[in-house]
């Protein structure tokens, strides 16, 4: 038996080495390309380890060569701006839907459901003459509004099953002591769902700051490119060279990455309250 | 389930209070849920039936305004033709290759991640990291690793002795080389879904089964799979949907090739849109995938409420 359980762990381990390796590879892989220089790179013998000597030239070539800063900056606004404009909505939404019966919630239940089926791909061409109609091209405002669209209803459903699991009673006598209902929802019920708008807050973010293909069709003038449309544009061309490329990559993936990392507990938690429960 | 239910009643659910319970009607659920519903109305809804107007034109790019209504012209073409059979076709194929492998991959990183053992942490953290990396970047490096002169999956398989292959430009593993970039992106939230889940398995339902002297093949077998079977069909279901409508990773990594190999029907969307201008039948491509998309969706609804059947006569 403990010779069983013995087996059992050092095929797990195996296992758990096999699968970082694999999840860890391309990502190293970035790193990698990075640090070497383009000539070695396409003489077929890129190096196993990355020269990271080569850290501080590369980032200059970076930001001295290519607008990468400034398509990062314009990532930022995009993404804290969808962030905020969903939560707001989703979190009053979300409250309404698990605490209120009334006329029209089952259809506006399958109306954020919906969304999610709805490809962007379908929606592009539609939205972009809505938008030269509005005078949103070429702003990132309008990103912000789109992006929003699709990110505000996944936010919404994680918020809504968080606040199903939090006791009513409080919020009750709350009320009975005539407390109005947005206050309560500030003071009470925010709080508690804190974790799960953390885990909101993150998936919002990453998809503004992910989003390509509105980003690619509505922005034109270079200078307001998101970090997405700056980096898809080396793809292809030969003029900006390969260790540039893949310094931007990794530029941009770091925030990221280390948003993900530093946040990974509350999205647990925040998805083992939220929809996908057991 | 059994244990659950008790928690689930406790719980109290949306309706108001008993006292409220003679229902006057209130403006403040509208208010709270107003600004999300116009929002989608307008972001979502609008454009949808501008697309739906739009696939019953001839509608060019370059005169966006400027269509015909033809019916049901372009729906007509399109059933009637091969390529689009094949788009639907591609579009499965990718689907379920993506759902399958991320789905077994998620479930056994989650089982292996559950367990202590030394170096879990940082491993986790590996495994996760996937998930933020954005699109991109993962085509970015994955086009690099795919390389036909320079690329390390060829310096792999020459080392291997099985020779070169051109992972983007040879038909035969343009779909497999996407569905490995895809399943490698989006495999971490799986496993954080499953993860969140195993974590909620009750212990004394471990507990019961050993006692009752069953090993770990049939403890697994009878009480945790049961236990994430909801779970797995949720996170299936999203897989699925967001299979069908995936763009990026598809059109930065192959644009739909190599000779169309990975056409999927939102590649085909775009394509007709921006490559060959024609919007009318672009929209009706879309609108078609849509109606696949909500067939499954309803497959889904459908097993979901037969399994909850099943699991109320068990109980």
């Amino acid at each position: 038996m403990i010779g069983r359980r013995r087996l059992g762990t050092g095929i797990r381990a195996l296992l758990a080495l096999l699968l970082t390796c694999l999840a860890g590879f391309p990502l190293y892989w970035i790193i990698n390309t990075a640090m070497t220089p383009t000539d070695v790179l396409f003489q077929g013998g890129q190096n196993l380890v990355p020269d990271f000597s080569r850290s501080l030239q590369v980032f200059s070539v970076l930001t001295t060569d290519t607008p990468f800063l400034r398509w990062m900056a314009n990532s930022a606004f995009v993404a804290f701006g969808t962030t905020l404009l969903s939560l707001l909505m989703a979190t009053m939404g979300a409250y309404a839907l698990s605490r209120y019966k009334f006329v029209g919630k089952g259809p506006m239940g399958f109306l954020f459901f919906a969304t999610q089926m709805l490809p962007e791909a379908l929606l592009v061409v539609p939205l972009y003459s809505l938008f030269a109609a509005l005078g949103l091209l070429n702003q990132l405002h309008g990103l912000v509004l789109v992006n929003t669209a699709f990110a505000m209803p996944v936010a919404l459903f994680i918020l809504k099953s968080a606040i199903d699991n939090i006791p009513y009673e409080l919020e009750e006598s709350a009320r009975v002591d005539g407390c109005s209902p947005l206050s309560i929802l500030q003071v009470m019920v925010v709080p508690l769902v804190a974790p799960s708008m953390a885990a909101a807050a993150v998936i919002t973010f990453f998809d503004g700051w992910n989003e390509y293909l509105f980003a690619t069709t509505f922005i034109e003038d270079r200078s307001s490119w998101v970090a997405s449309t700056g980096l898809a544009s080396f793809i292809g061309e030969f003029s900006t060279p390969l260790d540039t490329v893949f310094s931007a990559a990794l530029v941009f993936t770091i925030p990221a990455v280390v948003f993900f990392l530093l946040m990974q507990r509350k999205i647990v938690s925040g998805l083992t309250a939220g929809s996908v429960k057991g | 389930m059994t244990t659950h239910a008790p928690t689930r009643d406790r719980i109290p659910t949306a309706d108001p209070p008993p006292r409220n319970k003679r229902r006057r009607f209130s403006w403040t659920p509208y208010l709270f849920i107003g600004l999300a519903v116009l929002y989608l109305v307008l972001f979502a809804v609008v454009p949808l039936l501008k697309g739906l107007d739009l696939s019953f034109t001839d509608t060019r790019l370059l005169n966006p305004t400027g269509g015909t209504y033809i019916g049901f012209e372009n729906y007509e073409r399109l059933l009637g033709s091969g390529a689009f059979f094949k788009s639907v076709l591609t579009t499965l194929v990718y689907t379920a290759f993506t759902v399958v492998a991320s789905l077994t991959l998620g479930t056994i990183s989650a089982f292996v991640i559950n367990r202590k053992f030394p170096g879990r942490t940082l491993a986790r953290a590996v495994m996760v990291m996937p998930w933020a990396v954005p699109t991109v970047a993962v085509v970015l490096v994955f086009r690099w690793i795919y390389n036909d002169s320079s690329g390390v999956a060829n310096a792999a398989t020459t080392a291997l002795g099985l020779g070169e292959r051109g992972w983007l430009t040879d038909p035969d593993y343009g779909m497999f080389s996407v569905v490995v970039a895809t399943v490698w992106k989006v495999t971490p939230f799986v496993m954080l879904v499953v993860l969140a889940a195993l974590q909620s398995v009750p212990e004394d339902l471990y507990e019961a089964t050993r006692v009752d002297g069953a090993g770990s093949y049939s403890t697994f077998k009878l009480v945790v799979l049961p236990f994430l079977m909801p779970t797995l069909r949720v996170v299936g279901l999203l897989m699925t949907i967001w299979s069908f409508r995936r763009f990026e990773i598809i059109w930065l990594l192959t644009g739909g090739g190599p000779v169309d190999a990975t056409t999927t029907i939102v590649i085909d969307v775009y394509r007709q849109a921006f490559n060959n201008s024609q919007l009318g039948v672009a929209a009706a491509i879309g609108m078609l995938g849509l109606v696949l998309s909500l067939i499954v969706t309803a497959i889904y609804f459908v097993l979901e409420l037969r399994a909850n059947k099943q699991n109320g006569a068990n109980a």
